[in-house]
């Protein structure tokens, strides 16, 4: 896969982001039944870094901070989490921290410690020196 | 373990390089000389210093066949040492760049050298018998940032550089009365000089360390994300694979063989990777084994209080205690930044290397008891 994704125009992302309100529906419906990993994995899928269209990109946070705060297992959330999703959970997480909500950054710094473990500090610094694709 | 020899040669190396016979060594100890060691009676001693830059050497190449040293500097000059007699004599090189060179090779028939620069040029110098001078052409175009690493093709005429833009790119360096036209080689080498033959657009951060394969036929080269990048079939259509590392980046490869890669960068401690039988590569191992604890996260000492402010808690402080050695347990104990070959004549794969590093040590591995590496 040599060379970078294009990026996605204004009017795509009218799509992008009634694709990403489809998802916010399937993710409250799996967390009432208490899916939580399930539902962290869908609002991390399709998550859309290569448009620049700041709107899409508050969008999927919304979506995965939702998920990520209903998050209480995170033992099992490792066990079954991709590693291909690791790098874009490290990102929403840095996202997450520079909030400065309490709650959010309690929550954040928890999963950070258990992704480090998982994933290595490779993760954290592609996502420190990834400044194109940011969430 | 396959560490043969560690000498410690100076608080902190810039760049090494051997001589032809690998019984001599020049390398900069993060100053503005160059320092050439001899072995002698298992000691190293200081044989000669060459004093010719205002600033930091920041590439030294050993030419294998002609025996000449080109060192490139910070205060954007190049000398050519040849050795006359006893003593090393400088031929200053104008570059004619306004700002840092920071790497230089030999071409494979050591009649041209590749210079990388801070002003976003590459130059190509070669030997003009007329005036018995070095000219340098620069190669202005297509970089947008420094160019951090040169490396060149085994057919002497392609040039492979990545810079801190994070592009590697391919340039034919063809030079008419230096370079003779191959007529049964492929459409590449009807390339002007300074032409752009590919340009990899792989990583969003800075690349470093680029090289060939001994066939010339893949690329390797590094991303400060901690990935690496191989092409395969570098041309109008090439394959890349990207590998991402656990730890922390990486700033040079070297190629044993058209399958294994070393990596070697901030980890102090080397990287192989290998290809399998479908062309996939992935990361095999370290070279330095060190006892790591499954539970504990495996990270000095340095780590360990931050990650205890980070994480607000006192346990990592205390449960490191026994990782210390982790780092202790390793070869270098600071980046590691050059990997060379000191290759047996004769033998096509790598079997000894060398690494030199931030922490003053050059290191002499040797692959010998490890069999799986030497397909």
């Amino acid at each position: 896969m040599a060379g970078v994704g294009e990026f996605v125009e204004a009017d795509n992302a009218e799509a992008i982001i009634t694709r990403i309100e489809h998802k916010s529906s399937k993710i409250e419906s799996l967390l009432r039944q208490g899916k939580h990993v399930e539902a962290l994995k869908t609002a991390l899928e399709g998550s859309p870094p290569n448009t620049r269209d700041e709107r899409c990109k508050s969008a999927n946070w919304i979506v995965v901070h939702r998920a990520l705060m209903a998050i209480r297992d995170l033992d099992a959330l490792f066990s079954s989490l991709d590693p291909e999703y690791y790098d874009i959970l490290m990102k929403y997480l840095y996202r997450g921290l520079s909030t400065g909500d309490r709650p959010t950054c309690d929550q954040c710094l928890r999963v950070h410690e258990r992704l480090t473990q998982k994933a290595g500090l490779g993760c954290i610094l592609r996502t420190l020196t990834d400044t194109v694709n940011t969430v | 373990m396959s560490a043969v020899s560690v000498h410690q040669l100076s608080q902190c190396i810039t760049c090494h390089a051997w001589s032809p016979d690998h019984s001599m060594i020049a390398l900069c100890p993060n100053n503005n000389e160059v320092h050439i060691y001899k072995m002698s009676e298992d000691k190293w001693e200081r044989a000669h210093v060459l004093q010719k830059h205002d600033q930091i050497v920041s590439g030294i190449d050993w030419g294998s066949t002609s025996n000449k040293i080109v060192t490139v500097s910070h205060d954007r000059n190049s000398y050519v040492w040849s050795l006359e007699g006893s003593e090393w004599v400088p031929t200053l090189v104008i570059l004619r760049l306004n700002r840092a060179a920071l790497c230089t090779q030999w071409s494979p028939q050591e009649n041209k050298f590749a210079v990388g620069s801070g002003a976003k040029t590459v130059c190509i110098c070669y030997y003009e018998q007329e005036n018995n001078w070095w000219v340098s052409k620069l190669i202005r175009k297509r970089h947008n940032s420094s160019v951090t690493s040169v490396s060149w093709h085994p057919n002497n005429i392609l040039l492979a550089t990545t810079s801190t833009d994070g592009k590697c790119r391919v340039f034919s360096t063809f030079i008419k009365g230096v370079d003779k036209r191959d007529s049964k080689a492929s459409s590449s080498s009807e390339a002007k000089f300074g032409e752009q033959i590919v340009q990899l657009d792989l990583s969003y951060s800075w690349a470093f360390g680029v090289k060939w394969s001994p066939s010339g036929n893949t690329l390797a080269y590094v991303g400060h994300n901690s990935m690496i990048y191989f092409v395969d079939d570098v041309g109008p259509s090439p394959l890349a694979q990207n590998v991402a590392l656990r730890n922390l980046p990486l700033r040079d490869v070297l190629f044993i063989s058209e399958k294994v890669v070393i990596g070697v960068g901030y980890d102090c401690n080397p990287m192989v990777f290998a290809a399998d039988e479908s062309g996939i590569w992935s990361f095999v191992r370290f070279l330095v084994e060190t006892k790591t604890v499954s539970s504990a996260p495996t990270y000095g000492s340095q780590f360990s209080e931050a990650f205890g402010k980070f994480y607000g808690q006192s346990k990592y402080g205390a449960s490191n205690d026994g990782m210390d050695n982790s780092r202790q347990g390793g070869v270098h104990h600071n980046c590691i930044n050059c990997i060379l070959p000191l290759k047996e004549p004769g033998v096509a794969s790598v079997r000894r290397f060398s690494t030199s590093g931030l922490d003053g040590k050059v290191v002499i591995w040797h692959l010998g008891n490890q069999e799986d590496l030497l397909r």
